[in-house]
């Protein structure tokens, strides 16, 4: 036993430990192991990146035409939505209005390429064309306008029958019923891609709003319990018992009504969206801090807690610095329940007729975000059924399946997301 | 404490509840313009004056264009029959006087509801709601009985199934419904519906429900109420009660499917019932995900409990440990939930209502806030709406109470 035999095998250079980073793998590995979650993520991800391309094209907000695009162009076919009519004649009949800067001028029937289900034509270009933009002759002045019909026989019809209709048929098509009217006219892909930032922005603006407020007065009414607690909760009682549509249209109807001076001197308050986030905020926190609440109510018992006041801490420190970061877990599963209804609630808002209270005037009561547009499809419904005679008639699925399955995606990936990352960051599911 | 004397507190408690909810509907519908208030309820100005009556033509409390030039000279009037010259306290006050009294005003004669339904017009506001409450609360609790019945076991299955593929896919199966909106999952249902029974039937059938060979209603817009079930071109509803038809001339009870059968006609009851069947699933299918979640985790905490333990080490066998031991006390947890979950779903009733063409107290809503707006409706659904929801919690903290004694005596 002598001193060399200690430099027999050098130890392994050890790695220099970081705590931080290290914990951060760790999480992650256990994230990854839930597939779903990263499913989500990267669902989600994608999601954002559409928003990004959708913001960074010059696409007009509020009239959905691109900023003439190469692609839509003379030479190219577009659809003219119109209406079927001649149940029983033995004719079918094609009927839509047409403008005479659409095609520059009255045309023929031979114009028309193909009608499978939505007739197409071949574009020509007015005399005085300047710009096309996405179905539009820009800057040229209308010069008239008309009915266009036509007919065929009654033995090509059946390719309009709505259960037959094939799946290729229709790819994503207009959403309105005329071209050229102040109606809204966009194409649907249009809508989706360039209201996916708004889309996503209001789901998170508005309930990051409402879950902050509620996060915070749960909080006060946790902590300090007594009459604060008692008059806060009676609060939330009031409103989670009003409802939401209601006090979501009272609110915006009220409040744009206001000076446009605005509420408390912040300027106008009268801005549709700013309106929009602001009311449902509004509404949206009671169901918050009632979770918070219950959370501070075990947190503020905590060991760490009594350690803190008894090394002096004020009671401002301890709520900000230890109760509330120590109580927000719950509300990342709420959060994400709720992120995904906010469009749900919006285009239930839409459905019932408030477009044009909710969106800014330009929109003309259409604007792109994705619940809205999926319940401008669902509205379209009784008229395709209306105009449909003997069971055949066209029915406009791809204006409800394509909003659906974005806000469906939407929805579901933000859910597993959070449903993933509570389970790698709860220390206690990690065995 | 006391069963009766935690209901007597808890009943106490209800009352600053009621009187918040109604200050602050009140307080939003005065922020709102009272000419638009005056418009609804009296119209644009008469062409010809009462006699006697001398018209002034500054509009002293609505400060409108200028002093002096009133678009209306009877706002001056309007105003003083609507009660809308008093101070705002005064206002309040007597609002919340006559709605504790039940005196809920009438439906206005020129709001967007009244022009869409004519016969709705010079109803007292506590009788057009409580004609329509029955069909709201029969689908309710149709929805809420379909609720309880998937997602109660359902959330069982995948909390003892935990992380398995059954887990998934209940999960990711029922979070679906409340990922799609309710009036798109609405609108495709019901749409489909009419094209699959016009294909199938065509437009003349006859039918034990329409005998002289007309079509149901139901195949030509799927609604409710059954009255004018057979489609014969113009379809109107006449008058309170609205299904009255068809043989059926008096209402014993209100509720249509109970009439239905209180009468002996079977297939009026039967067809009431179908058409409640397709809404209540897509109301329910928008609330499983909630319950079903809360259902799981509650079950996966009760699992871990030693009293489970104890029971699986005594040999007690697998499938009582899960049905006994832990189902039934996880099931009280999720009792505190229902109320929260039945308010939801009572919330949506407006855009259910609609989308499905039926009647009920949320149809009504969604008319009411239309502009022009209809205030006697929309404070009297809303005062109806808050006492549906607070009793429903009311009613669910009892139970709780009732069967976790620690609530009551904590």
């Amino acid at each position: 036993m002598n001193a060399t035999d200690a430099t027999v095998t050098a130890p392994p250079p050890r790695r220099r430990p970081h705590p931080q980073l290290d914990q951060l793998k760790r999480r992650w590995f256990f994230f990854r192991r839930n597939t779903l979650a990263v499913i989500g993520l990267g669902v989600l991800l994608g999601l954002a990146a559409i928003a990004a391309y959708g913001a960074s094209t010059k696409i007009d907000w509020y009239t959905m035409t691109p900023y003439c695009l190469s692609d839509y162009g003379p030479g190219t076919s577009a659809q003219i939505p119109g209406e079927w009519v001649g149940e029983g004649t033995g004719y079918w009949q094609y009927n839509f209005t047409y403008h005479y800067w659409m095609a520059g001028g009255p045309f023929n029937d031979s114009d028309i390429t193909g009608c499978n289900p939505i007739c197409t034509y071949e574009i020509t270009p007015p005399p005085n064309a300047s710009d096309w933009c996405g179905g539009v002759w820009y800057q040229t002045p209308i010069t008239g306008s008309g009915v266009h019909t036509i007919t065929y026989p009654a033995l090509l019809a059946p390719t309009l029958n709505m259960r037959t209709l094939s799946p290729g048929a229709m790819p994503l098509g207009d959403l309105a019923t005329s071209i050229g009217t102040s109606d809204p006219v966009y194409n649907v892909e249009t809508a989706l891609l360039r209201g996916s930032d708004w889309s996503l922005g209001f789901a998170l603006g508005i309930v990051g709003m409402g879950a902050s407020i509620g996060l915070f007065l749960g909080a006060v009414a946790g902590f300090f319990g007594g009459m604060v607690d008692d008059v806060l909760m009676r609060l939330v009682d009031i409103f989670l018992s009003i409802p939401v549509i209601l006090f979501v249209i009272v609110v915006i109807s009220a409040l744009s009504t206001a000076d446009s001076a605005g509420l408390f001197g912040l300027g106008p308050t009268n801005t549709p969206l700013f309106l929009l986030i602001i009311s449902f905020g509004i509404v949206w926190w009671p169901l918050y801090s009632r979770i918070v609440r219950g959370q501070v109510l075990v947190t503020r018992e905590q060991k760490f807690v009594e350690a803190a006041r008894a090394s002096g801490a004020g009671q401002g420190r301890i709520l900000l610095r230890h109760i509330i970061p120590n109580s927000m877990q719950p509300i990342f599963i709420q959060f994400s329940l709720d992120v995904g209804s906010v469009p749900l609630l919006i285009g239930g808002l839409q459905y019932l007729g408030f477009g044009k209270l909710i969106f800014p005037p330009q929109s003309n009561g259409a604007f792109p975000e994705w619940g809205a547009i999926s319940a401008i499809g669902v509205s379209g419904l009784p008229t395709a059924l209306i105009t449909c005679g003997n069971g055949v008639c066209l029915l406009p699925w791809w204006q409800l399946l394509f909003p659906g399955m974005a806000l469906f995606a939407f929805a579901i990936s933000v859910n597993l997301l959070a449903d993933g990352l509570r389970d790698a960051l709860d220390p206690r599911l990690l065995r | 404490m006391q069963m009766w004397l935690y209901i007597v507190r808890r009943v106490i408690l209800l009352f600053p509840v009621i009187l918040g909810v109604m200050t602050i509907t009140f307080a939003c519908i005065s922020a709102l313009p009272v000419v638009d208030r005056m418009d609804s309820a009296f119209g644009p100005p008469p062409t010809r004056y009462p006699p006697g009556y001398q018209p002034t033509y500054n509009c002293s409390y609505f400060h409108i264009d200028k002093p002096g030039q009133c678009p209306n000279p009877m706002y001056d009037k309007y105003a003083h029959l609507l009660g809308l010259d008093m101070p705002v306290w005064a206002q309040w006050g007597t609002y919340m006087v006559r709605t504790l009294t039940f005196q809920w005003g009438y439906v206005d004669n020129y709001s967007a509801a009244a022009g869409q339904f004519e016969f709705m017009k010079g109803q007292t506001v506590i009788t057009a709601l409580g004609e329509l409450l029955p069909y709201t609360l029969e689908l309710a609790a149709v929805a809420l009985l379909i609720v309880l019945a998937v997602s109660i076991p359902l959330g069982n299955l995948s909390a003892v199934n935990r992380n398995r593929p059954i887990d998934q896919i209940s999960r990711v199966v029922s979070f679906s419904g409340y990922a799609l909106p309710a009036f798109l999952l609405g609108g495709f249902v019901s749409t489909g519906v009419v094209i699959l029974l016009m294909g199938h039937f065509g437009h003349t059938m006859t039918t034990p429900w329409c005998p002289r060979g007309e079509a149901p209603y139901l195949e030509v817009n799927y609604s409710w109420p059954t009255a004018n079930i057979c489609y014969t071109g113009t379809l109107s509803l006449q008058g309170f009660p609205l299904w009255v038809g068809n043989g059926v001339t008096s209402t014993p009870t209100g509720f249509p499917t109970v009439d239905a059968f209180v009468h002996h006609d079977y297939w009026l009851g039967l067809d009431t019932l179908i058409r409640m069947v397709l809404p209540a699933l897509v109301i329910a299918y928008g609330s499983i995900a909630g319950l079903l979640r809360f259902v799981r985790n509650s079950m996966l905490e009760v699992m871990n409990l030693d009293y489970v333990r104890t029971a699986r080490a005594k040999g007690v066998s697998e499938k009582v440990v899960v049905s006994r031991h832990a189902g039934r006390n996880s099931l009280n947890v999720t009792i505190t939930i229902l109320g929260l979950t039945f308010a939801g779903f009572i919330g949506g009733f407006p855009i259910i209502e609609t989308v499905f063409n039926l009647w009920g107290v949320g149809r009504l809503l969604a008319l009411a806030i239309q502009f022009p707006l209809d205030y006697g409706l929309i404070f009297g659904s809303t005062i109806l709406f808050t006492f549906i929801v607070v009793f429903a919690n009311l009613i669910v903290d009892i139970c709780y109470a009732y069967l976790d004694p620690r609530v009551r005596l904590g």
